[in-house]
């Protein structure tokens, strides 16, 4: 009897079977590229609203704790000719790098002071937010929000 | 005819490789469905930009996200809602929710104040005092 030389492969085909694998490659390519984000993560910048005079609250056991008394920082964030203008306690700052650098001088004297943001109605968002952020940098920590009544 | 009596062995395994490519397009439409439904639930805006913003943490806190579009209009739970029914919506959420609740205000960067305000007044009338800003990062948006 004649022996199958060990030599010669003789397992048959070899063939890889390519449609699964392209199946499974497709899947993985859909998944990814369906389930990757392309959303800005969105952050957040807390803000603890204060009873402030006429705004009456649900239930006035509920309100916070009054602020102490110290020298508020009054910031107006105005809106002329398109653009915006700021003012630190009365007092004209021609741009928001020196509206901070004015926020870190009266920071260094005192940080518990108070800061009441004062935007004028037409000032668009980004600009609040702004003002708003270079305060909390400063290291401010009690930031309100002035509000009209009118509204 | 002659009836094999014995059954024959061999050729009666399940093909495996249809069933996995099903179950594989099953995960695959599940999770995708689901992620674009979290995504729905976000409309997309031009947010602020901030330095100083922290990130979102989920906790299970009772939140309540209002929507300033850039012309103005808020929208609540994906529905448009007035300025003055804010007020009534925030306090019945609050009765719901319990003293807990935010409030977070997703705002067009180009929205002028006025129209956020509002949202902050009525906050502070029904006293709900927990409100944030959504916003990017600087570097997120360059």
């Amino acid at each position: 009897m004649r022996r199958p030389s060990p030599y010669i492969d003789r397992r048959g085909d070899l063939d890889i079977m390519m449609t699964p694998m392209i199946d499974v490659v497709f899947l993985l390519l859909v998944f990814f590229v369906w389930t990757t984000s392309f959303q800005i993560v969105e952050r957040v910048l807390p803000s603890k609203l204060t009873a402030v005079s006429g705004t009456s609250p649900a239930d006035p056991n509920e309100a916070p704790p009054p602020e102490e008394d110290f020298d508020r920082v009054v910031v107006r964030l105005l809106w002329q000719d398109g653009q915006p203008a700021w003012q630190v306690n009365d007092a004209f700052v021609p741009d928001l790098r020196r509206t901070r650098k004015r926020l870190e001088d009266i920071a260094r004297i005192t940080r518990n002071a108070p800061v009441i943001l004062h935007p004028d109605p037409n000032v668009p968002l980004g600009h609040v937010i702004d003002l708003y952020d270079i305060t909390r940098l400063v290291g401010f920590t009690k930031i309100q929000f002035a509000a009209s009544e009118k509204i | 005819m002659r009836v094999p009596s014995t059954p024959r062995s061999g050729k009666v395994g399940i093909n495996m490789t249809p069933m996995i490519d099903v179950v594989f397009q099953l995960i695959i439409f599940f999770l995708v469905s689901s992620h674009l439904t979290k995504q729905e639930v976000q409309l997309k805006l031009p947010l602020p930009t901030a330095e100083s913003g922290q990130p979102g943490v989920e906790e299970n806190v009772p939140r309540l996200t209002v929507n300033v579009l850039s012309d103005g209009t808020l929208t609540l739970a994906g529905r448009r809602i007035a300025a003055a029914d804010l007020q009534l919506r925030l306090r019945d959420r609050l009765k719901d929710a319990g003293p807990g609740l935010q409030v977070r205000i997703r705002g067009d960067r180009e929205v002028a104040y006025q129209f956020v305000e509002p949202i902050m007044l009525a906050c502070a009338r029904v006293g709900i005092w927990d409100v944030s800003f959504a916003v990017y990062r600087p570097e997120d948006v360059r």
